[in-house]
């Protein structure tokens, strides 16, 4: 079994989804059985969720993101240009 | 097979066109993650300039779209890395006595009754207009709490790596993990329930 402090120290340093299937099988166990990290664990383990999700779906947001300015958007393309004719 | 292989490779496109063809995906990405007009745009030219320099190392096997995102990751650990050298991260006296509580050393954990959700967040990761929400609520994490955030969560760099860049322990990069989380539950909160 897992004691609370190893539970925390595996989800502070990995998405819990990374972990070897024993160890992933055990620590969700705890997580749902234990009486004094139970709750805030499973949140933590929420947010992993949470936030692997929101990396999958990034790509549907690239439309809302801001554009390069004309200015910038201009020095770089002198910039790559520059650079490609000395290659 | 080999030929085959062959053929399914990815054309290097001449970096004249990065600018048109990836110039505002790299920038906005930047952005996402710095937040800072200024630094995502020296993200991108760094970004390119790195592409140029690595273009023979370039095998083909993704878009070139994708391999300069890749190269993008190391100038965002770059660019956080400068910032956090201006700006010196410091404990709170608020983490630091978290850091020094029973609980945190006892069980690593910082309550064992953290506040409930008002909503259940998993109903809507079908829904494109709450990853934007979500996407908005990321940029109002302060820092040094998004900065932790976005190199450990959004850019998977270990551990070891974060806290050379912040200059801070593993124990207090946690923290910082637990800061972003908690501020973005409540911004998740307030802007996706008063949006609908």
């Amino acid at each position: 079994m897992l004691t609370c402090k190893q539970v925390s120290n595996a989800l502070s340093k990995e998405d819990y989804e990374k972990l070897p299937p024993l160890k992933r099988f055990l620590l969700k166990l705890h997580v749902t059985f234990c009486v004094f990290c139970g709750k805030f664990n499973r949140q933590v383990m929420e947010s992993q969720d949470m936030c692997r999700c929101y990396k999958q779906h990034e790509e549907e947001l690239v439309a809302h993101r801001p554009k390069l300015d004309a200015a910038k958007r201009e020095e770089l393309q002198q910039l790559l240009s520059a650079h490609a004719k000395q290659d | 097979m080999c030929q085959e292989k062959a053929a399914a490779k990815v054309p290097i496109t001449p970096p004249e066109q990065w600018v048109d063809l990836y110039g505002d995906y790299l920038y906005g990405f930047a952005m996402s993650r710095l937040r800072n007009p200024d630094a995502a745009a020296d993200c991108v030219q760094d970004t390119f300039l790195a592409g140029i320099k690595a273009l023979n190392r370039f095998d083909g096997s993704r878009d070139i779209k994708f391999w300069l995102r890749g190269i993008m990751r190391n100038k965002i650990v770059d660019q956080i890395r400068k910032s956090i050298k201006e700006n010196k991260v410091d404990i709170e006296a608020e983490d630091e006595a978290l850091l020094e509580s029973f609980w945190f050393k006892y069980s690593g954990i910082a309550t064992t009754n953290p506040d409930p959700w008002e909503f259940n967040p998993r109903k809507f990761y079908d829904n494109g207009e709450f990853w934007k929400v979500f996407e908005v609520c990321i940029d109002q994490v302060k820092d040094p709490a998004r900065q932790a955030f976005v190199l450990k969560v959004l850019e998977d760099q270990s551990t070891e790596e974060v806290c050379k860049v912040m200059d801070i322990t593993p124990n207090y990069l946690w923290v910082l993990l637990h800061r972003a989380r908690t501020q973005l539950k409540t911004l998740l909160e307030q802007n996706w329930l008063n949006s609908k």
